[in-house]
Formats: C-alpha cells, structure tokens, sequence
C-alpha cells in the first residue's frame, strides 16, 4: 500500500504549509492589537524618548486609571451602543415585518415597491447626505440619538434579505397553521419568524457592526462631544490630545473601545463566519 | 366527531384556465373517500378547497348541511395531512400537537390528554419531545396525523401523504392509515395518483380527469365497470388493453372484429348500441394464454413480468396490435413462443367514440 502512503505524507506536508501561512496572517491581523495593548501600558515620556521602549519593562496601568477618570470615551461607548444597538433592532423589526410582507401578502403594487426598495441598494450615502442634512436641521433631530438612527432603519439589504428568506419558508407551513386557527400575526410570530434567526443574526450582526463602524453620518449630525459615537470621539482624540495627552493614554481609550465589540464577537462569532463566508445557516 | 360533505356545482379558475368546472358531490359521514386523478387533473385543488385553502368561485361547499366555503380554514372544523408533512421545524412534536390546541384556547389538560392519547394510538409516545428534524420520513408523517387526530376534526383531508415514503413504508402506512379509519370512524378524504392507495383504502373513488370526475363509485365497481375510456385505463395496472374493432349487432350479444380478421363474441347486449366504430378493452387476467390456435386470437410474446403469483405476457397480434395476457407464476412460456389469447366474452368491455362504455350484465 505504498501510493496512499505517499498520499498521506503529501496532504500532510500540505496541512503544514497551510498552518503556517495560517500563523503568518494571525501574526499580521494581532500584530496592531498586540501594539495597542503594549502602547497602553507605557509612559507617555517613556514612549517620546524612545518608541521602541514598548518591548521593555516596566509597564504601569496609569493609563487606564486616567482613562476612567477623565476620558469621554465611556460616554461616546455608551452612544455608540444606543445608536447601534437601536438600529440593529429596530432594522431587525422593519426588515421582518416588510420581508414578510414582500414574501406572503398580495397587495397592489408589491412588485413596484419591491424593486423600489432594491434601488435603495444603489445609492450611495453621500449622494442623500446634503438633503438628509437639511430635513434633519429643519425637525431639529441633530446631537439627538433618533437623528443617528434614523437615516440607518432604511435598510434595502435588511428588507431584500429577509424577502427572500421568508420566501424559502414552504408556504404550508402557513396553510398548516392557518388550518389550526392561527390568525395572521401569530403565524408570523410564532411559525415563520423563529424559522429566520438564521437571516435574522447575520442581518443583526452586519448591521450592528456597520453602526458601530459608522463615522460620516455622525460626524455630520453628532455635533456636541456629548453625542459622539465611538468614532467621532476616537477621531477628534486623535487630532486634539494625541501630543498633549500621550499616545499611551490613546491607546487605552482604544482598548476600552475595542472591548463592546470583542465581546459581540465571543458570543455571535459562529453567526459571524457563516454570515461572511456567505453559507446559510439553518 | 364526523360530517357529510356537500359539495354543489363548484367550479374554480386560475387566470384564465378552469381548474374545476362545475364539480358536484356528496360524502357521507364516516366515508373513506380517494380523489384519484393524473397530475393537473384538479383533484388536490378541490381538497385546498374543502379546507379553505384556495376560495371557491361559484358554487357551495357544505359540512353537515351547514355552508362552510365563506369561512376560514381554521374555522370548518377540518384537518389536514399535507403531503411535505409541513411539521413546525422548530417545535417539539408536543408542541406541533398542542398549536393548533393552543390557538382555540384549550385548556392544558385537555390538551396532554389528547396529545397522550393520539401518541398512543400512532404509538409515538417516545418521539413527543424531539424536533422533527431528529425524525425519520415515517415518523414525521405519523406525527402529522397525530396532529389531525388531536383536534378531532369533522373530517380529515389527506393529500398525497405517503408520495414521500419509501415502498415498505408506504405499504405499511397505508394499512395504518386504514385502520386508523375503522377506529375512529371519521370523514376521510384522501387525494392520490397511486391507484393502489386508491383501491386499498377507498369506500368510494372518485376519478378526476380534466377539470371534472369520470366516474364515483366502490374501487371493484370502478375496476370492474368503468364508466369512461379514461377510467378503464387509468385504474388498473398493467392498463387494460384497448383495440380498435367494429360492431356485429346481428345477434343479442354484440360480436367485435379486429382490423386483422380476429373477432370477439362478448356478453354485452348490442340492443342498447348503434353502429359506428368502437374500442374493445379487456384486462390482461381477462385475456388466458392457451396453446396457439386455440383462442380467439395467436400472438407472438414479446415481454414476460414475472410477479410471483402470475405472469404478464406481452404479446403482438399479426397487425402489431399489443395485448398483454396473464398466466401462472411459473407460466412455461418464453419469448419468442407464439401463444393462442382466449378472451373472457364476460368481462369484456366496449367503448364508443365519445368515451361511453358498455359492458356485460352483471353476473
């Protein structure tokens, strides 16, 4: 049995390489992680005397104790989490209620309005952001969070996707039920909609990291520094307090930022993978 | 609980095709009734209709006398066994059972106790707390009835359930689903293509073809006595044979001429018939293999199907005409033998040009 010998010796030396370009890329995504973290935990003197002092000791915690005592970055965590956290429910919500409407219901104009809703996928945000400026100036929604939401829960992906997954729910599941008495809404509550978590999470997730990662818009309407989300806080960091503040006490803001969407990532990273490799879970 | 369905000149279309064309019937209370029909035929189209799936577009559809086709489904008091089993994916088989319960308002109670006991009935007691993902087709089919049973419906409609099961499956669930009638003495209708699920499980068939019935009546009298061409050949496996051939009315029982000489003295009274061309049809264990020369017609065999019990022969007249004929399970016949057909004058069957048939008097 000498060819699978050399088969089996062939497809390991295969997995080898694999590995190792596998460890290659882990290194180059948790190479600027690694930097952050160590840049959080120097002086800031220490740092502008010598960069490469990150890879010595002594290391201190004296920027994360000034980052919880003075920083805003709680604050601008704490809107980005609102404003995020009410898209993404708030999407979810619409998109299932419209995907099901797209899906089961007959009324006139559904497949006009449909394709209109799939226009809304081809036009970029900065084409409306002027008018969308205006309108949101006139019913005096800016530094408010519905101003930050609002532009958001026009989610053509959000209503396209839940369509069409609605759509490949067989239609006796709803004949079923409309057999034991159900009424409408409570096929879609307790029948239909618990059959889309799948479509559900990876929306959920895709539209709360998009949030999250959000800078134009609440650049634009998120004036006061209290309105800040994460991004246009970090941002104006940067530039204001980076010299006079320390890179060090940066970074530890960064880590404090990073942290809410680590932790989205630990608890929904199988919804993440599926929803970015583009299978369907189910 | 049972019901007599009414069902008055319904007619229904889709666009600008007629799916049904003013279909009348009735179903009497604790009937086992099989629609069967070839696909397109309408036959599960007026099951959807009975259940309030699809509207009627004239016509009136009654249960007990009291007009039902104006409601919704979840309001005539029926069931319905869906031929995917459309189970709830993401329920329990409990909960499958209990939803339709639940939306009525029924107490808990009452519930497990009809849960417990249709379980018991389907013997599927074990299977109550798993997902139907985690069942096998046969399983999932049994609960689907179990979900029927526990609403102890007026009626139970099934369309095609057992399309989904395998051979040994379907044998065994079909017996099943026929003593599960006997024990709860309910209004069954049943739509199928197969005719075997037809005529084991039938009180009455009813044949559909082309947007109306052909024929209602006990499966041995739709066998024995169909009453169209359509009939004669759709019910019956292998189909029954068919030759072109004119009437002899000369005498009281009609006489038949093939094109090819061979002719057939029937028992069917030519006093009732007019001239013109006819088909003759007789079954294939109607038509015995005898030794050439001795039957009302010689064929060369073409095919032999072996079935244990009996053998098929397919044989070819002179003017290759195909006549399929029957003989014992280990009938000595070999292709290529040339064989004599004597064909039984009492089960024979003629058919007019409109598709009318006439047969023998019953014996």
């Amino acid at each position: 049995m000498r060819a699978p010998a050399i088969s089996i010796k062939g497809r390991a030396f295969g997995d080898r390489v694999l590995l190792a370009l596998v460890i290659l890329l882990s290194v180059i995504m948790i190479a600027p992680v690694l930097w952050v973290i160590g840049l959080s935990l120097k002086e800031n003197a220490e740092l502008m005397a010598n960069p490469n002092s990150v890879f010595q000791a002594p290391y201190t915690l004296k920027n994360y104790i000034n980052t919880i005592g003075t920083s805003s970055v709680f604050v601008w965590v704490f809107n980005s989490i609102i404003v995020s956290g009410g898209l993404t429910l708030g999407t979810l919500i619409l998109s299932s209620l419209a995907g099901y409407g797209f899906a089961r219901l007959n009324f006139p104009g559904r497949n006009i309005l449909f394709v209109i809703v799939l226009f809304g996928l081809a036009v970029p945000e900065q084409a409306v952001l002027v008018a969308r400026h205006q309108i949101f100036s006139m019913l005096n929604f800016h530094n408010t969070y519905h101003g930050l939401i609002l532009p958001g829960l026009s989610a053509s992906f959000g209503v396209f996707l839940m369509t069409q997954y609605f759509k490949a729910i067989p239609k006796e599941l709803d004949e079923a039920a409309m057999l034991d008495n159900a009424s409408r809404f409570r096929i879609f509550w307790k029948v239909l909609l618990p059959l889309t978590v799948p479509a559900q999470a990876t929306l959920g997730i895709f539209t709360f990291l998009g949030a999250w990662n959000d800078y134009l818009w609440p650049l634009i309407s998120a004036t006061k520094k209290d309105m800040y989300t994460l991004t246009v806080g970090m941002a104006s960091t940067q530039t204001n307090f980076a010299q006079s503040e320390g890179i060090g006490f940066l970074m530890a803001q960064a880590v404090f930022a990073g942290a809410p969407i680590l932790i989205v990532y630990l608890f929904f990273q199988k919804y993440i993978v599926t929803a970015v490799s583009g299978a369907a879970v189910r | 609980m049972t019901a007599d369905i009414e069902i008055r000149n319904v007619s229904k279309h889709f666009g600008a095709m007629t799916v049904l064309d003013d279909l009348s019937l009735s179903i009497k209370a604790r009937e086992f009734i099989v629609f069967l029909g070839p696909s397109g035929c309408g036959k599960s189209t007026l099951l959807r209709m009975i259940a309030g799936l699809e509207t009627v577009d004239s016509g009136e559809i009654a249960i007990n006398n009291e007009r039902i086709d104006h409601l919704p489904p979840g309001r005539r008091g029926i069931a319905m066994v869906f031929q995917s089993y459309a189970l709830y994916p993401h329920m329990s088989v409990r909960d499958n059972m209990a939803f339709g319960l639940d939306n009525i308002g029924m107490s808990r109670e009452v519930t497990d106790a009809r849960i417990n006991e249709a379980a018991r009935i389907l013997e599927m007691a074990h299977l109550l707390e798993r997902k139907p993902g985690q069942l096998s087709g046969g399983q999932r089919q049994r609960v689907a009835i179990g979900r029927a049973i526990v609403k102890e419906p007026k009626a139970f409609l099934f369309d095609e359930p057992l399309s989904n099961l395998d051979a040994a499956l379907r044998t065994r669930t079909r017996i099943e689903l026929a003593q599960l009638h006997q024990r709860l003495q309910s209004t069954m209708i049943f739509v199928t293509h197969d005719q075997v699920e037809a005529m084991t499980l039938a009180d009455r068939i009813v044949v559909m073809n082309n947007r109306r019935i052909e024929q209602i009546g006990p499966p041995m009298e739709i066998y024995e006595r169909p009453a169209t061409k359509f009939v004669a050949g759709f019910v019956g496996a292998p189909a029954m044979n068919f030759v072109e051939a004119t009437l002899d009315r000369s005498s009281r029982n009609a006489t038949v001429r093939f094109a090819d000489g061979v002719s057939v003295q029937t028992e069917i009274a030519s006093n009732q018939m007019t001239d013109g061309k006819y088909t003759f049809g007789i079954r294939s264990e109607d038509v015995r293999i005898v030794p050439a020369g001795q039957g009302n017609a010689d064929g060369m065999v073409d095919v032999l199907e072996r079935l244990g019990e009996r053998t098929l022969i397919y044989t070819r007249l002179g003017n290759g005409q195909q006549i399929v004929g029957s003989d014992v399970g280990n009938s000595r016949v070999a292709v290529g033998h040339k064989v004599g057909l004597a064909f039984d004058g009492q089960k024979s069957h003629l058919f007019s040009e409109t598709g009318r048939a006439w047969h023998a008097k019953e014996v």
